[in-house]
């Protein structure tokens, strides 16, 4: 285009000038015909160009509102002459009659094939519509973007599609203003019907009946295509979800009639898959959550309860028969329609409860059915001695049996936890819950379990593997978290271990070790302290020993003869000595034995040389928990080697030393061996016991021949013993880790309150001198808090230890402070 | 994230150490020529039309003078908006966290410019370049409509691409496809991995390349592999850029720079296959036998499609005889391509002796995409989307010289057309739905009588006196464009154009037309409505005026004797704070302005000669006086137009 000369001359434009004479009506007629063409699908024949140039230039020529309205109008007229007639064509009677609900005549295949013409038939008209109406957007782009968004007119597509709904689905069918049914109205009632089918287990078209929601999908109730009005939304899937409200009551209440938990949970979870599929691959995704709430509620969570409940199949059942494919559907269940699992979780617990009270009631009533073990203390006879012996082991193999139940029983749980219930957080922690509870109403599980170990460590891990001993350990250290007093616990694993480590039974100390790494990991630090020195103790004796059988041989004493030694040193307050000899009273002082001569000077001799060592300490010796090896000679003895060599307690050594000094013959009375020993009345009954009345290891011949020992019994060297082995050891009575009885247990049940008393003393100063005043409340919360990694501290005893800190003015009341407080006093 | 002042220092350190190794190149290099001079100078006061002019020269926009400003610093230092405007759009930089774009952000004169800086971004001004970048990326992986024209195959991949990108982007397709261009298929030599080729291909359609190569375990080829395989093809398509720039890599600034040449070169080479195939090979030939052009399919310019547009009419031939003649001269043929069976016999000369031209762009679709319209139209199901045996032809409904330019737009994002056919590319990128054609248009247009508002002749008079210089546009079609195309842009620039030359047109019968069209643009209008275009203009007046006042700094003086336009609106409105004037953004509104054609209408008759009069008929010297005046006077013009209008009883 060439520049003008001078502003007054102006090279005409084409889409410029000020008349707006275009000729609107014959643009519009090549227009509209080409519509027509396109809707009878003719386009190809069509040029975009030029349908396209035609549109510009009107709407450029300001016609943009008259062209919309006529193409409006000219789909308005297609759609209600073309369109509609021909849907109603395939519309049968039947389905009319069906959908004003008069009457119910036609038969199920009948309707389905009424109903998919019909669909089919709206499905074609449907996608022609948006194929011819994509076409027309392509032509109409300039007026979509140039007259729609000036004069905020929806596009020219969304607007067809409101004819569409308009002049297709909505238009009443009858003239008579009563009878409003339209074909939407069929549409959904056929629709429904159709997945109803669906339900009962016809084959529909799904295809179909997809393209068909998806139509409503694409429908909106106004212009302005907001989501939330589809027709899809608005119109079908309200109904869509009553109708499968009232499918899944009914599907509910019939089910629980007819049928076990088993089923009634398969089915449920198959209605809920089927109702996601059907969804996806139906209906709209749209619909996905909504109707599996409505499932959910209607058919799960009404009937969850109960099902749980029902008396021969419900989750009682199945947690009995290890029906782990059906608790996990019913954990499945659970989980949809309640995070917490309330129902469950309660179920489970109250079985778990129950299991485990059986259990307990199994060991009392194992305990109680046998005799009541007598009191082994003093001097009984030995008939009774044997007869109680019986039930001590027995018990004993109760503890053991009441730890592997409850290990079982734990086992079982959670093998229903990770193999149904997917390890649940939630129900996790609740079985936790249920175990404590059980474990801890059990009042001797802390000491069961110490000898539930010890039995282990003595012989149960006896040609086990590494790993198989590991696992074992870790079954022990489960159980031992359940348990509330670890304190409790502790005092017996000690008492356990230290026999343990004294007489040497234990079989690994590899396994030893292991357990106490254990232990600290779950319990802490402060618990296996103690266990700990105990250990080091051993290994330091160890080492002594060594040292001085050197020191010895440095001295170059040349006595042959000379017995050798070996020494445990051990830290008086880190072994329960108390519990190894029972019978004494703190703070009274040992009987000291009085050893032989030869033995008495490699004692002192032991003793010169650890106070070198050591200057400072006190050495007491505990002969009550030595043995010793001895070579006897016995003249009479059958065969021909008469020498043997035999394993006795310490005390059974000295007994057995004084016959040295008897002539052949000789015999001596308990009273008099009493005080030439010195051994404490108690022990030395039972040493003799062991030697002169057990019948394979009757070193010792007694008179009279009874089982009891009485003071003026006399005991004569039994020249004509006869041992088939060369070495053999003389066990004393009751030298194992057996079961406490009553008085036993009462006091070491008193023992470890006074001990508990100082911890929780110990506490309260410390939370004190940090807080320096603080009401009682959080006080007692507070030293629970500290506490419960050891024992469940009671609040009687925690209220008393405050009031005896008060009296010892460690705190003070803070007068007219309500509620209650302390003020800590430096 | 800001660093702290070491940092900066630190990294000006580094990057000037980078720069001076000739490692990275300098955004704002010092640039003494002429050009720039001028550039700057326009940018100093606002000259847009100098500075669209300069531009358009190709001068580097970001380069710095030898007082270290840049062009863009200057203009947003010195306050001209629509200059800030102009060079942002035309690529100048303005980055956050740089030296020079900081100084740029402190220096603006007030928010309007500071925040159009911001909203600006890096990523919008960075590179022109990026839509047809991208445009070419997407190619490759755009399914439908289909334009691919041959199909490379590889070991199991195999790839749909585009002759004419080839040959335009690889020396070596270029030479094969020349020789056999109805080459379909070519089979990738089987040492060269595909992974290899797959980069070399998306080079080639301009993608960015990454550091990682691919290959590895599972795909068959090791790492190793696949980079021996692109160096192979890169030499045997001849882009050994592509090497190269797999071998770098590291510093961001290194490898955006890259990009952007690269992207350039791409531009270019598309350019130059633009202008030596497109435009060499288009059709000259009459228009009554333009439809029976048939080109076979397959051509040595690879055009999938005939886009036809026809001489203006008969006319308007005379007055562009020469244009006719330079378009008869082109070389009509090359490659042996088939022009038309009727090619020979359509010289006979046709009834005025002067046929109608119509001219031939064999062009393809791949690039015609870019416009929405044409993607409609290739993607429909309507004819031009059918394959037929020969290439369809399409008629624009556009001048051929516009239409090169659109094409020009679409093959090469290059703008570059006289201010003459401005508004016709408007309408045809309005049409075409090219937005940002249109947007180049409305600047160009902007352009029209130096644009600059605030440089024109200061005296009324003297501008009365001297006739107006022709100019190449008529505004009243400027404005009207602006409305059919909605670009209000172009309202903005037609009403400051007119306001700033009232007195020349405000006479004219035009004029009126035009105010009433504008009132006619409000549908069901309201007596009390205003006019659009009028108000427009009363606000660029005032601008006009008031901006003269303040310039001089004497703001007592308009106090101690207000000038007409204050008092005027006192008087009606009497509430308007006396210091008014100072308000630059105060549009004096509707009312005020109509309210004082009683009083002013008097100053009309006794001051019809614009003698330099007060109110009271004193004679001042002041020249501001007059210029208050006179901004009276026209008021009171507008006032007089509506009156005759009856537009506002």
């Amino acid at each position: 285009m060439i520049a003008g000369r001078g502003r007054r001359i102006r090279p005409p434009r084409r889409g410029l000038g000020t008349s707006d004479a275009v000729d609107f009506d014959s643009m519009w007629d090549v227009l509209a015909s080409s519509l027509r063409e396109i809707h009878t699908k003719n386009a190809s024949k069509l040029s975009f160009e030029e349908l396209y140039r035609n549109a510009y230039k009107l709407v450029l020529k300001k016609r943009g509102e008259t062209l919309y309205i006529r193409v409006k109008e000219f789909e308005a007229e297609w759609l209600a002459k073309e369109v509609q007639p021909r849907i109603i064509e395939e519309l049968s009677q039947t389905l009319l009659l069906a959908t004003s609900g008069t009457q119910m005549i036609a038969t199920a295949n009948e309707k389905r094939v009424a109903g998919e013409k019909l669909l089919r038939a709206l499905k074609q008209a449907w996608e022609d519509h948006n194929l011819c109406m994509n076409m027309t957007t392509d032509v109409l782009m300039y007026m979509d973007r140039v007259y729609c968004k000036d004069f905020r007119k929806p596009s020219i597509f969304s607007a067809s599609m409101g004819q569409f709904r308009d002049h297709v689905l909505r238009t009443p069918l009858s003239d008579n203003p009563d009878d409003q049914i339209s074909i939407a109205h069929i549409l959904n009632a056929v629709m429904l019907d159709q997945v109803q089918m669906d339900r009962e287990g016809d084959i529909v078209d799904k295809s179909l009946l997809k393209s068909c929601a998806y139509m409503l999908e694409g429908l909106y109730e106004t212009e302005d295509e907001d989501e939330s009005t589809k027709l899809y939304l608005t119109s079908f899937e309200p109904e869509f979800l009553r109708a499968s409200e009232e499918f899944y009551r009914l599907e509910g209440a019939k089910l629980l009639l007819e049928a076990d938990a088993g089923t009634f949970c398969k089915d449920a979870r198959k209605r809920v898959n089927e109702e996601e599929d059907r969804c996806r691959s139906t209906l709209s995704p749209l619909t996905l959550t909504k109707v599996k709430s409505v499932v959910e509620t209607e058919l799960i969570k009404k009937n969850l309860p109960e099902v749980i409940a029902l008396e021969a199949s419900g989750v009682k059942y199945m947690l009995d028969n290890e029906r782990l494919l059906e608790l996990e559907l019913i954990y499945e269940l659970s989980a949809r329609v309640d995070p917490k699992k309330e129902e469950l979780r309660k179920a489970v617990q109250a079985r778990i409860l129950e299991m485990g009270n059986d259990v307990n009631k199994a060991t009392v009533a194992a305990t109680h059915t046998l005799p009541k073990p007598s009191d082994q203390d003093g001097d009984k006879a030995e008939g009774e001695e044997k007869a109680s012996e019986k039930p001590v082991s027995q018990q004993t193999t109760a503890a053991i049996k009441w730890v592997d139940d409850v290990l079982q029983l734990k086992e079982r749980y959670d093998n229903v936890l990770t193999e149904a219930f997917k390890s649940d957080q939630g129900l996790q922690t609740a079985f936790s819950r249920s175990f404590t509870d059980f474990i801890n109403a059990f009042e001797r599980s802390s000491e069961y379990l110490s000898l539930f170990f010890d039995e282990n460590m003595k012989k149960g891990i006896k040609g086990k593997t590494e790993n198989e001993v590991d696992l074992l350990l870790d079954k022990g250290i489960t159980l031992l978290r359940y348990i509330q007093d670890k304190d409790m616990f502790e005092r017996y694993y000690k008492k356990h271990l230290s026999r343990r480590l004294l007489m040497k039974r234990s079989i690994s100390m590899d396994a030893e070790r292991q357990m106490i790494s254990k232990m600290k990991m779950e319990v802490g630090n402060t618990f296996t302290q103690r266990i700990e020195a105990m250990f080091k103790d051993m290994a330091v004796s160890a080492d002594l020993t060594s040292n001085y059988k050197r020191h010895v041989a440095e001295l170059g004493d040349p006595d042959p003869k000379r017995a050798e030694i070996e020494v445990n040193v051990l830290t008086s307050t880190m072994w329960p000595l108390e519990a190894m000899a029972p019978s004494y009273n703190d703070g009274e002082d040992r009987p000291r034995c009085i050893f032989p001569p030869q033995i008495e000077r490699i004692k002192q001799g032991f003793e010169k040389f650890y106070l070198d060592k050591h200057s400072g300490r006190q050495l007491t010796w505990q002969a009550n928990m030595g043995t010793a090896d001895l070579r006897a000679y016995f003249p009479e003895m059958k065969g021909a080697k008469k020498t043997r060599e035999i394993n006795v307690s310490t005390y059974a050594m000295v007994i057995l030393l004084l016959f040295n000094d008897q002539p052949p013959g000789g015999f001596m009375t308990t009273e008099e061996i009493q005080a030439r020993t010195n051994i404490p009345l108690n022990e030395l009954t039972r040493n003799l016991q062991s030697l002169g009345v057990a019948q394979k290891t009757r070193v010792l011949r007694k008179e009279p021949m009874s089982k009891d020992v009485k003071i003026d019994d006399k005991f004569y060297f039994n020249e004509t013993f006869y041992s088939q082995f060369q070495k053999f050891k003389i066990g004393v009575v009751t030298s194992g880790n057996k079961v406490e009885d009553s008085q036993e247990r009462s006091e070491t049940e008193k023992k470890n309150n006074d001990t508990r008393g100082g911890v929780i003393e110990a506490a309260i100063v410390r939370i004190m001198k940090q807080r320096k005043e603080l009401s009682h409340q959080k006080l007692i919360a507070e030293v629970i808090q500290q506490l419960t990694a050891r024992f469940m501290p009671d609040v009687n005893m925690v209220k008393k230890r405050v009031e005896s800190l008060i009296e010892r003015e460690y705190l003070e009341r803070i007068e007219d402070r309500e509620p209650a407080a302390y003020r800590y006093l430096a | 994230m800001v660093l702290r002042k070491d940092q900066i220092e630190a990294s000006l350190q580094e990057e000037k150490k980078l720069i001076e190794d000739g490692k990275l190149k300098e955004d704002n290099p010092l640039d003494v020529s002429e050009t720039f001079f001028r550039l700057c100078e326009a940018c100093r006061c606002g000259d847009l039309k100098t500075c669209q002019e300069t531009i358009t020269e190709g001068v580097n926009i970001n380069a710095r003078d030898r007082f270290d400003y840049t062009p863009l610093i200057l203009a947003s230092l010195c306050g001209h908006f629509e200059v800030v405007q102009l060079l942002l759009e035309s690529g100048a930089l303005c980055e956050r966290d740089t030296f020079q774009g900081e100084r740029c952000l402190y220096n603006a004169l007030n928010d309007r410019i500071r925040n159009l800086l911001l909203s600006y971004d890096y990523s919008k001004s960075t590179d022109p370049l990026q839509p047809l970048a991208s445009h070419i990326t997407s190619l490759l992986t755009r399914e439908h409509p289909q334009t691919s024209d041959i199909l490379v195959a590889a070991a199991e991949e195999s790839f749909r691409l585009h002759k004419f990108i080839l040959s335009a982007r690889s020396p070596y397709f270029a030479k094969k496809l020349s020789v056999a261009p109805d080459t379909a298929s070519w089979k990738l030599p089987s040492a060269i991995p595909p992974q290899a080729f797959g980069i070399a291909i998306k080079y080639i359609y301009l993608g960015e390349i990454s550091n990682d190569v691919g290959g590895g375990p599972g795909t068959g080829f090791s790492e190793d592999e696949v980079l021996e395989g692109i160096d192979k093809i890169s030499r045997q398509l001849e882009i050994i850029s592509l090497w190269d720039g797999i071998l770098e890599s590291g510093d961001r600034r290194l490898a955006r720079q890259r990009r952007t040449d690269e992207v350039d070169k791409g531009r270019n080479q598309l350019e130059a296959w633009f202008s030596n195939n497109v435009l060499k090979h288009k059709i000259i030939l009459d228009t009554a036998r333009a439809d029976n052009v048939k080109w076979d399919c397959n051509n040595g310019v690879f055009a999938d499609v005939l886009l036809r547009a026809d001489e203006s009419d008969d006319a308007f031939e005379i007055e562009s005889p020469l244009e006719e003649d330079s378009l008869q001269r082109k070389p009509e043929t090359k490659n042996g391509i088939p022009i038309g069976p009727l090619r020979q016999a359509s010289r006979s000369p046709s009834r005025d002796g002067k046929p109608r031209k119509s001219i031939l762009f064999p062009v393809h679709r791949a690039m015609l995409l870019r416009s929405e319209y044409f993607l409609t139209m290739f993607s429909s199901a309507f004819r031009e989307a059918q394959a037929t045996e020969y290439l369809h032809i399409i008629s624009m409904d556009c001048s051929p010289e516009v239409l090169e330019v659109v094409l020009q737009f679409l093959y090469t994002e290059k703008t570059d057309f006289p201010l003459e056919i401005a508004i016709d590319v408007l309408f045809a990128a309005d049409h075409l739905l090219i937005e940002k054609l249109k947007m180049k248009a409305a600047v160009v247009i902007s352009t029209l009588g130096n644009g600059s508002m605030s440089q024109i002749p200061t005296r009324l008079d003297a501008a009365e006196t001297s006739s107006p210089a022709p100019e190449e546009l008529d505004i009243y079609d400027v404005v009207r464009a602006g409305w059919l195309t909605r670009v209000p842009r172009l309202e903005e620039f037609g009403a400051r154009y007119l306001a700033y030359r009232l007195e020349s047109y405000i006479d004219e019968e035009d004029f009126a037309d035009l105010v009433r069209e504008s009132a006619n643009r409000i549908k069901g209008r309201q007596e009390t409505d205003t006019i659009e275009l009028l108000d427009d203009i009363r606000y660029y007046l005032s601008e006009r005026f008031r901006l003269r006042f303040e310039d001089s700094g004497l703001e007592d003086m308009m106090e101690e004797e207000p000038t007409i336009a204050t008092e005027a609106e006192t008087d009606i409105d009497g509430k308007l704070p006396e210091d008014e004037g100072v308000d630059m953004g105060s549009l004096p509104n509707g009312d005020a302005a109509r309210g004082d054609v009683n009083s002013s209408s008097g100053i009309m008759m006794k001051d019809g000669s614009s003698t330099i009069r007060t109110l009271d008929g004193e004679m001042v010297g002041d020249e501001l006086e007059g210029d208050a005046i006179n901004y009276q006077i026209l008021l009171g013009k507008i006032e007089g137009l509506l009156t005759r209008l009856k537009l506002d009883a």
